[in-house]
């Protein structure tokens, strides 16, 4: 029997789907027919997490609004296109361009965390093992989300000694700022160590890899949810409609 | 390997490579598990939060699983990234892996040492306390002298005199400090993801004396010591130092040299000499506190077994590592000193031999806090405990 809900997979199409359309996309209503369904989809699929993903999303946007908005607006006063014609053009123009390039990250952003918020319970291992990708891809995946996790952890660790040895304090100060290459050194120095400890001695004992493989291979979901096939159908008109119209 | 080995003998005899030799020499054992001193050598580093490390080993295969290993709830502990767990509950949930994991055999280089007493007792009790076989176990423990009942032993002999350290020499040179009192208030503190680990806890500390900090695995013992250097910032609360209010989170650390559970965490430099320099540096501007003379670090530091400090620290086995963490408290240049679980991989003539250096440290007016499971070493050093549970501090 078909699975209802949504999987990970007709997540990730839906998504690579909206934000391709998003990216290529020329005119306003192409944008706002996505925009539509990204809404649908955050009402239906995610809830009440959606309010907190969009708040990200404008959190991302916002300073990139306003940086856009003294270069364009402020400085340039002109379009790109009305500066590719040669013609005087107008703020107002600016302004436009501006907002539509806004409206498109904010589009994208709010696609990436609206899939992050739909899946916040699911853990990541699991979330990728359920992917319908190569092995390798996934692999990829974990190991990516190995590094970033590492450098997190070093920066927490390297943070620690240098605080605790009181060349920086935990709150801002002009000490911090003068040792800063130091925290740099040092987080580099302990993500070099971390990574060369589990090479050295965990992994090759184990053969943890193989172990993760077997992980990874568990959890592959093999058929699209009766979900995927609502959400994916609509994702790929939208799209059409979005690269098509002007 | 087959059965139940225990590797037993002094630092640096080798004890860590003959573990090594005896998982990679059988070959019907394809692969062990592994859970070394450490993180990065307990856990997989391939997961993001708890649930995935236990997927990554999780067996699919009923026939070849063991008897569960669960001594805390890892189902509430299943979105904490791993690297968050304390040192024991790290070593706890590498332990319930196993018991997951297909694996019919497990090594374990001194990582049970990082366990409080009653989780060490289940911990020994899964890994051989019956006579009943479900895998093989091979294991290097400073707190066991000998085999237990159904184990084998297999001493390794000291093989070379490489860092020996004299650690009475070392108490003999130590200067004598005028700590003040350190005192919390009404402190609260909680981490970000909900978990409070004090509230409203006072303590006085003396100096001139040792404190036990005690407490089960992730009790907040640690994050404690945190809090009194500065790293963590109370949500509510005051610390005072000498009757003066103290704020090492805005303030910087000036009062409190710390050798952390795990020597990695410490480090301020790849060599000895570079991490010294950068400590002595926030000492430059004290008029009261002049930093330790080159002539002292190069003293303490041959005493603690490293004639040369320009040795890359890293390539130090563990057990050297955690010896040289001490060489900044032992160097007289902070008044408090607080030693995270010092003893750990520490072979029983060092442990008696810090203990020794630890009861002079006291009587030249140094304020003491150590945080160990080790009660054979607490036991040398007259201490007063302070008990951490239930997110309050007590006294005894």
């Amino acid at each position: 029997m078909r699975q209802r809900q949504l999987t990970p997979s007709g997540a990730v199409a839906f998504g690579l789907i909206l934000i391709i359309a998003a990216m290529a996309s020329a005119g306003v209503a192409g944008l706002a027919l996505l925009a539509a369904l990204c809404a649908a989809f955050a009402f239906l699929e995610v809830g009440a997490a959606s309010a907190i993903a969009l708040k990200r999303s404008l959190a991302l946007v916002i300073p990139l609004a306003l940086f856009m908005l003294i270069v364009w607006v402020g400085i340039v006063g002109r379009s790109p296109a009305e500066i590719a014609a040669g013609t005087s053009g107008s703020r107002a123009a600016a302004l436009f361009h501006v907002a539509l390039v806004c409206a498109r990250l904010f589009l994208i952003a709010s696609v990436l965390q609206l899939i992050m918020a739909r899946f916040a319970l699911t853990p990541p291992l699991g979330f990728i093992a359920a992917l319908r990708v190569p092995l390798v891809c996934k692999r990829l995946l974990v190991f990516t989300l190995s590094l970033v996790e590492t450098f997190q952890h070093a920066i927490d660790r390297a943070h620690t000694a240098l605080v605790a040895c009181g060349l920086l304090t935990s709150r801002g100060s002009l000490r911090n700022l003068l040792h800063a290459w130091v925290l740099v050194q040092t987080v580099w120095l302990t993500a070099i160590t971390i990574v060369v400890g589990r090479l050295r001695d965990k992994w090759p004992i184990e053969n943890t890899l193989a172990q993760l493989d077997r992980a990874l291979a568990r959890g592959a979901q093999r058929t699209l949810s009766r979900h995927d096939l609502i959400w994916l159908p609509l994702a790929l008109a939208a799209a059409v409609f979005a690269i098509g119209a002007r | 390997m087959r059965g139940r080995t225990l590797i037993v003998g002094p630092n640096f005899s080798g004890r860590s490579r003959a573990l090594m030799n005896l998982l990679r020499a059988t070959s019907d054992v394809p692969a062990s598990f592994f859970v070394g001193p450490y993180a990065e050598a307990a856990l997989s580093g391939l997961s993001s939060v708890v649930a995935d490390e236990i997927r990554i080993y999780q067996s699919s295969d009923v026939s070849s699983s063991k008897a569960d290993f669960s001594p805390l709830d890892f189902t509430s502990l299943s979105d904490r990234k791993p690297q968050t767990l304390s040192g024991g509950e790290q070593v706890l949930l590498a332990l319930h892996c196993f018991s997951r994991s297909a694996y019919q055999s497990i090594a374990i280089d001194v990582a049970l040492e990082q366990l409080d007493g009653a989780n060490r007792a289940l911990a020994l009790d899964y890994l051989g306390g019956s006579s009943r076989q479900e895998f093989d176990v091979v294991l290097t423990d400073n707190r066991l002298d000998g085999p237990l009942p159904h184990w084998s032993c297999t001493e390794q002999t000291n093989e070379s005199a490489t860092f020996a350290c004299d650690l009475p020499a070392l108490a003999n040179h130590l200067l004598p400090q005028h700590a003040g009192p350190l005192a919390i208030h009404d402190l609260h503190f909680g981490y970000r993801n909900g978990r409070t680990i004090l509230r409203g806890a006072d303590l006085t500390l003396e100096p001139g004396a040792a404190h036990r900090l005690l407490g089960p695995n992730g009790a907040g013992k640690t994050t404690l010591l945190k809090i009194l250097v500065g790293v963590l910032t109370p949500s509510s609360g005051r610390i005072s130092l000498d009757g003066v209010c103290y704020e090492p989170a805005r303030t910087g650390n000036r009062a409190i040299a710390l050798a952390t559970q795990n020597p990695d965490h410490q480090w301020c430099g790849a060599t000895l000499r570079e991490d010294v320099t950068r400590r002595r540096s926030t000492l430059t501007r004290r008029i009261d506190m002049p930093p330790p003379a080159d002539e002292r670090i190069a003293r303490l530091g041959r005493d603690l077994g490293f004639p040369s400090l320009d040795q890359p620290l890293y390539e130090l086995p563990l057990a050297a590592r955690k010896r040289l963490s001490w060489l900044w408290p032992f160097s007289g240049a902070l008044p408090w000193i607080m030693l995270d679980e010092p003893t750990i991989g520490q072979d029983r003539d060092t442990r008696r031999e810090l203990a020794l250096v630890v009861r002079r440290l006291c009587a030249l007016g140094y304020g003491i806090i150590f945080v160990t499971h080790d009660d054979d070493f607490a036991a040398q050093v007259p201490h007063r405990r302070i008990a951490i549970e239930n997110m309050t501090i007590s006294t005894s």
